[in-house]
């Protein structure tokens, strides 16, 4: 219908306008991280710098502890990652497949949790790891979320669709509930448990908010909070390393997205929707 | 007969001859919720309640007393200015953030809601902010909204228009957090808009091109009511997403400048871990839960509603 | 020996009786089908044979074994289901091999049975497939093979074709009683489907309400139903059931208990409307309503004073007129009483002539 060729070039020049708006910051950033110091402080900005600049880089690296950091971070992600689906798999199985005294009352319990943000509670679980003695160790930042409601929720709409009948089969086929789950329960949830999986990564690779009210010293500190401790290296801003520590933050995530951009999208707008 | 007869559940729990076998199929399922309820009791319910136990007392962390102060803390909190521009502060920043969010995304929605490797590119660019971490967007516009060498200056210096210093002056410190959450909310709003366009039966919009109805008004009649839902779920989970914003205003601002971008969760932070007033700091948290429980309620309510419509 | 006894078998749901005191004893080695409208237990009593549903009372016994709260997979039976249950995301290979893996069957043995049963059923080029890339049939072998290949004491078909179309229906069901005769075992049936019950079984258990109609061997349900619930079930079409209170004017008196007369549509001959009166026939002056004709037979929907009933003819189709006699010999009558059981050896006594020829009967 809109064969209109201006029409045409609009509907082009608008496309071409909407990258630039989201694009934009991301070059800047790749651009800024290559600059001298000096070169930041110029006006009109320059888009190119006279010279690649890789030190920046070294020098954002070099200024913390940030192989701690990278470690703290990868070990904070994937233990959550693995304690989570060691807790939700068989919560969602009991949930989905059993029925039990309190059942309801327990997923109400559940969908409770789900609705309350971390954000509300980090005060009163701050006391309470400080007294346990866990504030400012990697445990502080891993237990709270060694479940979570969301993928017992997602999980647990996933197993219930699977058949009945499959599961008869199964019995008759002298398998125990333990090899049920695996064997079939969870090969069959793959994309669910994928899906998660990526939402409940990336979400914990890039979460500022946790580690910072959680830690005091570099010896539990995760990468975000790494990355924004570089500001108050030199007293100044320097925008070039700052950038360039960003750069490191970002690569991997970005990196991931532009592999497998169509999973994580379906990821996010899945479990936005559902 | 039919699977769905709920006592075939029951008969999972097969009767074993020996009574031990019989309690273990009975503790079962609580052994498989168990974990996780444990974290969630530990680390969700139980401090909701010491936070409302704490909202009744004064304390420092450090001292070993608590005294306690009844309702003190809460008329002491709401009579406070410096609060009350808090609260007006989220107030705006959050309603504002999702309209303005929600109003361009669905606009974006329409729009992009093509085939094509073109569109795909294009989704895939404005999604791409949704999962870089806030600390990152938050410096990388920090420097794009540097008054003196920032990029956004220099587009504007480009159309004629002078530099403004975004976030030096309270007078554009909340709007430049609200460009910058719009900015990044965008793309995941379009996403789901485009999700629930798609879910939108192909045959209503023939039959209504059989009934030669125009373009705006299969809009307003047809997509924007089938798209309610959505639109509904979106508006809710981004007011409570931005009633608890912090990362920006802790990386950006630190609340200022003179308070002007202060917020709940960075005000019960400063209070917690600045100032160590406990208390006050957990009444707020108090009012937040409140505001929070509001919206969510009013969102099983209506959503509840939704669903008995349908069936 | 893998004789199968259900003994004094009630199963209750909540309030629900489905199975009411059922007992009944499939032989060794048969080809039994439990059949029976929907609702009628016997896919309860299938699945409590098979140890998914447990009795409210009363004893399974299986061979010398009493297996009541044996759980399903100790049971040494094999199980097909209405909709196949394969896992999905398992190959054809992983499907049939998971019970033999469950069941601890060493590798280098479990691959011969896999080798074996895949060419019995026609599979070998399919096995890495999923069951998403197999067609209905193939997925039907695969749940064979599954069955199969654990060499179970007891087959349990649960409709296993009711997805199919009705040409491969018929080939399975060919296959099917080929491969009974092949392994010998036990074969439990259930359909809701009286031909594949009478095509397929050598002992038919009919049911309705958790109640045992007949248990019988094909063509004895045909010829000598006990009721009219098996007579009204059994044939295509089925057994013409009318009340005795309508044929007073064309039939003579009989024993006073009966009072369900039923004729089978193709024992009842079609005549012009002006042929003579034929003695030892019930005459009924009728009119067709509706003729379906299948090729080599047809069938009439004919309407006449004691309703409305069918009749199957195996000449060509009548054309010229809708008004016709129908006429069923005095032998081919059957009688029912009030609580619509069967009467049997109730003779017409053709000596005394007509109009008004009387009965005798005995019970």
């Amino acid at each position: 219908m809109k064969r209109n060729p201006i029409w045409t070039a609009v509907n082009g020049i608008g496309l071409l306008l909407l990258i630039f708006i989201f694009a934009m910051p991301f070059v800047w950033m790749i651009s800024t991280s290559f600059k001298t110091l000096g070169e930041t402080m110029t006006f009109p900005p320059k888009w190119i710098p006279n010279q690649l600049l890789w030190e920046n880089f070294s020098r954002a690296w070099n200024s913390g502890p940030f192989l701690k950091y990278l470690l703290n971070s990868t070990i904070v992600s994937v233990g959550i990652l693995v304690l989570q689906f060691a807790t939700i798999i068989p919560a969602a199985y009991a949930f989905a497949r059993y029925r039990f005294k309190g059942s309801n009352f327990f997923f109400g319990v559940t969908m409770v949790t789900l609705m309350i943000p971390t954000q509300l509670i980090f005060l009163p679980v701050y006391l309470q790891m400080s007294s346990w003695g866990l504030l400012d160790t990697l445990w502080a930042l891993i237990l709270p979320f060694a479940s979570s409601a969301f993928g017992i929720f997602l999980l647990r709409q996933s197993f219930k669709q699977v058949p009945e009948e499959l599961l008869e089969a199964a019995r008759l086929d002298q398998a125990s509930e333990w090899k049920i789950i695996m064997k079939i329960m969870v090969p069959m949830a793959k994309p669910v448990l994928i899906t998660f999986g990526m939402f409940s990564f990336i979400a914990h690779w890039n979460d500022y908010f946790w580690p910072l009210v959680m830690t005091t010293t570099d010896a539990s500190r995760t990468l975000p909070l790494g990355i924004s401790k570089l500001r108050e290296v030199d007293g100044g801003v320097a925008w070039n390393i700052l950038m360039a520590g960003n750069l490191i933050l970002v690569i991997p995530i970005l990196f991931i997205f532009f592999f497998a951009q169509r999973q994580i999208i379906r990821a996010f707008v899945y479990t936005g929707v559902k | 007969m039919t699977l769905a007869n709920p006592n075939e559940m029951i008969n999972h729990k097969r009767e074993r001859s020996t009574f031990s076998a019989l309690n273990w199929v009975a503790i079962r399922p609580y052994m498989m919720i168990f974990p996780s309820i444990i974290v969630f009791t530990l680390f969700f319910l139980y401090p909701i309640g010491y936070m409302i136990y704490l909202s009744f007392y004064d304390w420092n962390f450090i001292s070993p007393d608590k005294d306690y102060v009844g309702l003190s803390n809460f008329t002491a909190l709401l009579q406070d200015p410096k609060f009350q521009q808090v609260l007006r502060n989220t107030f705006v920043y959050s309603f504002a953030t999702v309209s303005l969010t929600i109003s361009i995304s669905l606009l974006l929605a329409l729009w992009l809601n093509k085939k094509g490797a073109m569109y795909g590119f294009v989704q895939g660019a404005i999604f791409s902010p949704h999962i870089i971490s806030l600390v990152s967007i938050s410096m990388l516009w920090m420097w794009i909204m540097d008054t003196d060498y920032g990029l956004l200056n220099w587009f504007l210096n480009l159309f004629g228009i002078a530099s403004i210093p975004w976030l030096t002056d309270p007078k554009t410190s909340l709007l430049s957090l609200i460009i910058v959450a719009v900015w990044k909310g965008i793309g995941y709003y379009t996403l789901i808009f485009i999700a629930g366009l798609q879910s939108i039966p192909k045959d209503i919009y023939e039959a209504a091109a059989l009934d030669d109805t125009s373009k705006v008004r299969t809009f307003f009649k047809l997509t924007l009511p089938m798209l309610s839902p959505t639109l509904f779920f979106l508006t809710i989970i981004g007011l409570i997403g931005s009633f608890q914003v912090f990362e920006t205003i802790s990386i950006m601002t630190k609340g200022g400048p003179i308070n002007s971008t202060n917020t709940i969760v960075y005000y019960i932070y400063e209070n917690g871990f600045r100032f160590f007033k406990i208390g006050y700091a957990s009444t707020a948290g108090v009012i937040l839960l409140f505001v929070v429980g509001i919206f969510t309620f009013l969102y099983f309510k209506l959503l509840s509603r939704k669903v008995h419509y349908q069936s | 020996m893998a004789e199968i006894r259900l003994v004094n078998i009630v199963k209750k749901f909540d309030e629900d009786t489905v199975v009411n005191n059922l007992n009944l004893t499939i032989e060794d080695g048969s080809f039994t089908v439990i059949v029976g409208p929907s609702g009628c237990g016997k896919s309860t009593t299938l699945r409590m044979i098979a140890g998914l549903e447990t009795p409210t009372s009363g004893e399974i016994w299986i061979g010398d074994d009493c297996v009541t709260n044996v759980e399903p997979g100790k049971r040494n039976i094999a199980m097909v289901f209405q909709n196949y249950a394969l896992y999905p995301t398992m190959t054809v290979r992983k499907n049939i091999e998971f019970g033999l893996v469950n069941k601890k069957v060493p590798k280098a043995e479990r691959e011969s049975l896999i080798r074996e049963i895949s060419e019995i059923v026609g599979l070998t080029d399919h096995l890495d497939k999923k069951p998403h890339q197999l067609s209905g049939g193939q997925r039907q072998r695969v749940a064979l093979a599954r069955a199969m290949v654990k060499k179970p004491k007891v087959f349990i078909l649960d409709e296993p074709l009711s997805n199919l179309d009705a040409k491969l229906r018929g080939q399975m069901r060919r296959e099917l009683i080929q491969l009974h005769k092949r392994l010998g075992t036990t074969f439990v049936y259930v359909t809701h489907d009286q031909v594949e019950a009478m095509s397929m079984g050598d002992q038919i258990i009919l049911l309705d309400k958790g109640v045992t109609q007949q248990m019988d061997s094909p063509m004895n349900m045909y010829h000598d139903p006990n009721n009219v619930f098996t007579a009204e079930f059994i044939g295509t079409p089925p057994m013409n059931i009318l009340e005795r209170g309508h044929l007073n004017t064309v039939l003579p008196t009989l024993f006073e208990n009966v009072k369900y007369v039923g004729f089978k549509p193709e024992h009842a001959e079609i005549i012009g409307e002006t042929e003579e009166r034929r003695t030892d026939h019930v005459v009924l002056q009728s009119e067709i309503l509706t003729t379906e004709t299948l090729g080599a037979e047809t069938i009439y929907t004919v309407s006449n004073v004691a309703g409305m009933m069918n009749v199957k003819s195996f000449d060509n189709p009548i054309t010229e007129s809708n008004n016709v006699q129908i006429a069923i010999p005095y032998e081919k009558l059957y009688f029912f009483d009030e609580q619509k059981e069967r009467i049997r050896f109730l003779e017409i006594d053709r000596a005394v002539s007509q109009p008004k020829p009387a009965i005798v009967g005995g019970v």
